[in-house]
């Protein structure tokens, strides 16, 4: 029976959760990665008073329901990418099988995602509650970053799937930079790069706010968020973009019309050179960021530099993107320009200081950009939890019985072959 | 239950005296290999080096196995199980607990057969901690052990109870 | 959350943000969701034709079970005017038309969402009626709603029985539930009104003796005895909502109270570690001053 049903993806990340079952292009549920739980007021141990009586501790929310709900209080048990608290945890994962995915744990394989260097010891305890509370028939844990090399797969030809390249991985709150060789992640070499969609909205914002004066204070971000979503793109160079939309501005301005909560009276507002300045600020982080300055283009590059030198031509090769901060128009395009020209010009030095004896076999650079960007690591985890393969990769509930959590410390790497 | 909490207090003042007794430990370096150091209580490579086991035992199902050596020192402990749900309740918490023995120290990642739980403590553990409340927290996991499956046998049956009845009342 | 809901969330969900979004004059973009539910059920969300067109498919392994104590009656008594062609490898198929959207949308996505119930409830509903009517003698069905799981429906005059069968997979669910099954049939001294349970544990019960009712370690029973005051039409469509989700209610409690058990380990462990941890000496902390000397306490 579990090899007929669908298996079950659920990638949890720090703000939300993406569930749904493979082999569909999107998950089903992408809900805040919240929970609402009853707390009772008493002082004393925490991890005591928190068991409650009798099926109290079923009184609980998730999700959109949890921050919705009033008198409980919200919690979110991952922090950074990795779980936190694993009581709410398995709380969380036990609502999100029977109340949102209506799935008998029991039939179904399961496909869970981890984010690049979490510990062997969150695996088992992950293990630990999937095969003992949920009784799940196999359970697979996959990178994020592989899946979401896996997810580029959709763009190319079969003979060319690869598991090396570069992610860059760009959600609300961070960035990453991953470099992944044959499927494994380089852990030495990832790069956080502190601008991410939430930086951009707020760097919008503050365009806005200096200019537009018809926007209700209380719904300025929001506003800023529908704006970046809807208007924004990458523009090749800057100082172009604005000659163009000074010479024809009704070309290139847009106007946003919103509504008024409160009132419910209509503003509009005229959308100019924040189009293509707040994207901008992955290539310029000194716009909104005096701290951070290197662009997003070094900072790949750096990356790498850094890795080994056997697989620095196929992370070249490869830069994969993912998540929804990476889907402004033209992006892939921008990028692999500028690290073009960062590699070229080492070579071109290279080729100087040997004065002409040695002439560098040119290093192919390729950013790639496909459909399934916005979800890609849920999506590269619906597509190989819906293969053969993945059925004889999981690890399942009688070795976890025979063997312990420990079998789960290891995930092997499999797809490349399809 | 009088009775049996009664014969509670007389079983762990035995153990904890013959544990005082045994958690006399000395660095001694192995017989066998050189520049190494092995719990002889667990390799047993000669006889003279380990002491007479001791079995404490409260009744049939509640007891403790103390087997001391040169240098180092073993407690089994057999937990009360007194039904089929305790047997398992025990069971999870032991396996549970020894998936986190890395962080207990003291702890065997398997129990002694016939028992459920052991802990291995070597001179180094002596050396480096208070032997007083190294055998206290050997107390302190016995008197609240029984204590916690018992009440986890209540919560289950009160969880089944309540969820039955959200079931049948809605009829 | 502690009674499981009766219809498909993600049907519903996706059903009501397809519908706004042609309400609200955007273009329909195409649909291809394939689902599962509780006891191997498998929902197909997708366009047969056109995008304007969403087609909700119900596939019941089960279904040939049904269909011989009527879902197909049943089915087309419920979803009038919503019915379509089947879709192949599917066993009953709704649509809705974006182009064409009725005034009581949100009731017939509701009601899409309720497609596995309302398949189930064919067989309660005949045999309902049978009693209702009196009838007794008549052949018990026997519906296989899981692979190894059984459900068998039998009327008398003045009684329906539901035996359900239950496999648990893990040997310390045996315990557990067991547990369980004997407070279900305990509750009942506290709600009159409810059902008469019994439950056994290994063999099938007498009703079954002689049948190929599969007896094993991990094997429980549980038999539900219905009287005519839950049987009759006020309240019948009640009855069926709780009933049909028994199997998956039960094993549901077992894992949340196995979560539970989880979480207080997880207490006591961190308890002991504190007890354990009291044994190591303080260890002196090398404190620096501000300008980052170290110095040591004397």
């Amino acid at each position: 029976m579990a090899g007929r049903l669908p298996a079950v993806v659920i990638d949890n990340g720090t703000g939300y959760t993406k569930m749904g079952y493979a082999g569909n292009t999107e998950p089903q549920f992408i809900i805040p990665s919240a929970i609402a739980v009853k707390e009772s007021a008493s002082v004393g141990n925490k991890s005591i008073s928190r068991l409650g009586k009798g099926v109290d501790d079923l009184d609980f929310f998730i999700g959109d329901e949890a921050l919705n709900a009033t008198s409980y209080a919200v919690k979110w048990p991952i922090r950074h990418g990795i779980v936190d608290d694993w009581d709410l945890m398995e709380r969380f994962w036990e609502q999100a099988i029977f109340k949102y995915l209506r799935s008998e744990p029991e039939d179904h394989y399961f496909l869970l995602t981890e984010p690049p260097l979490n510990t062997p010891e969150n695996r088992e305890y992950t293990a630990e509650i999937m095969f003992e509370s949920f009784n799940v028939p196999g359970l697979y844990i996959a990178v994020q970053a592989v899946l979401a090399l896996a997810a580029s797969w959709t763009s190319r030809q079969v003979g060319e799937r690869t598991l090396t390249g570069t992610v860059i991985d760009s959600g609300d709150g961070v960035t990453h930079v991953i470099p992944v060789a044959e499927g494994y992640v380089i852990g030495s070499c990832i790069k956080h790069i502190p601008i991410a969609g939430r930086d951009i909205t707020y760097f919008i914002q503050q365009l806005l706010r200096e200019r537009e004066v018809g926007i209700p204070p209380e719904q300025s971000l929001e506003t800023a968020k529908a704006i970046k979503e809807r208007f924004s793109y990458v523009c090749p160079d800057i100082a172009k973009e604005f000659a163009k939309y000074d010479q024809d501005p009704s070309k290139w301005m847009k106007r946003f019309e919103g509504i008024n909560a409160v009132s419910k009276q209509k503003f509009g507002v005229d959308v100019g050179y924040e189009r293509f300045l707040g994207p901008e600020i992955f290539f310029h982080p000194e716009f909104s960021n005096p701290d951070f300055t290197t662009p997003i283009s070094e900072v790949v590059d750096n990356v790498i530099q850094q890795s080994p030198i056997d697989v620095r031509r196929g992370l070249y090769k490869n830069i994969v993107l993912s998540g929804g901060s990476t889907m402004f128009k033209d992006f892939g395009r921008k990028l692999q320009r500028d690290v073009k020209r960062v590699v070229d010009a080492r070579l071109k030095i290279s080729e100087e200081i040997s004065q002409g004896r040695i002439k560098p076999k040119p290093i192919d650079v390729q950013v790639i950009t496909h459909h399934m960007q916005r979800y890609a690591v849920w999506f590269g985890g619906s597509m190989l939890a819906s293969t053969p393969e993945f059925y004889q990769v999981c690890h399942t509930k009688a070795d976890y019985d025979e063997h312990g959590p420990s079998i789960c410390r290891h995930n092997p790497v499999f797809g490349t072959m399809s | 239950m009088d009775v049996m909490s009664a014969t509670l207090k007389p079983y762990l003042t035995a153990i904890r005296h013959t544990l005082e007794a045994a958690m006399c430990l000395e660095n001694f370096n192995s017989q066998n290999v050189e520049r190494h150091n092995k719990p002889e209580v667990e390799v047993k490579s000669s006889k003279e080096l380990l002491l007479t086991p001791v079995v404490i035992s409260r009744n049939e199902k509640e007891k403790v196995l103390i087997e001391g050596s040169i240098n180092s020192l073993r407690i089994s402990i057999a937990v009360k199980q007194s039904d089929e749900i305790e047997k398992i309740l025990c069971h999870k918490f032991m396996r549970f607990m020894m998936m986190r023995a890395e962080n207990f120290v003291v702890l065997r990642r398997k129990p002694v057969e016939g028992y459920d739980i052991s802990f291995l403590i070597t001179n180094f553990h002596t050396e480096q901690m208070f032997k007083h409340k190294l055998v206290d927290f050997i107390i302190h996991f016995m008197e609240e052990i029984d204590k916690e499956i018992n009440e986890m046998k209540l919560a289950v049956n009160s969880r089944a109870r309540l969820s039955a009845e959200e079931f049948l009342k809605r009829f | 959350m502690i009674l499981l809901e009766i219809h498909n969330r993600i049907v519903v969900e996706t059903l009501t943000a397809k519908i706004k979004n042609a309400l609200e004059g955007n273009k329909p973009d195409t649909v291809d969701i394939t689902v599962a539910d509780f006891d191997g059920v498998l929902f197909h969300l997708s366009n047969p034709s056109e995008k304007s067109k969403i087609r909700v498919s119900i596939s019941l392994h089960f279904y040939n079970d049904l269909k011989e104590h009527g879902a197909n009656e049943l089915i087309k008594r419920e979803y009038a005017g919503m019915l379509t062609d089947t879709e192949d490898g599917y066993n009953v198929s709704v649509v809705f038309d974006l182009e064409n959207i009725p005034s009581n949308w949100e009731e017939q996505v509701q009601k899409a969402g309720l497609l596995k119930r309302n398949c189930f409830a064919s067989v309660f509903e005949k045999y309902f009626a049978f009693q209702q009517a009196g009838e007794s003698g008549k052949e018990r069905a026997v519906i296989h709603y899981r692979e190894e799981e059984t459900m068998y429906v039998a009327a008398q005059k003045d009684r329906v029985t539901v035996i359900f069968s239950t496999i648990f997979k893990d040997d310390d669910d045996v315990i557990i539930g067991k547990v369980f099954m004997q407070e279900f049939k305990e509750g009942r001294r506290n709600y009159q009104q409810a059902p008469q349970v019994l439950f056994s544990h290994k063999d099938p019960p007498s009703e079954l003796q002689g049948t190929d009712a599969r007896t094993g370690e991990n094997i429980g029973y549980i038999t539900f005895v219905l009287f005519p005051r839950h049987t009759a039409a006020a309240v019948k469509d009640n009855t069926i909502n709780l009933i049909h989700t028994l199997r998956d209610y039960l094993h549901y409690h077992i894992k949340c109270s196995k979560a539970y058990i989880h979480t207080r380990m997880r207490a006591k462990t961190s308890d002991f570690l504190r007890v354990l941890n009291r044994a190591r000496p303080e260890q002196e902390k090398e404190k620096k001053t501000m300008s980052g000397k170290t110095f040591k306490m004397s």
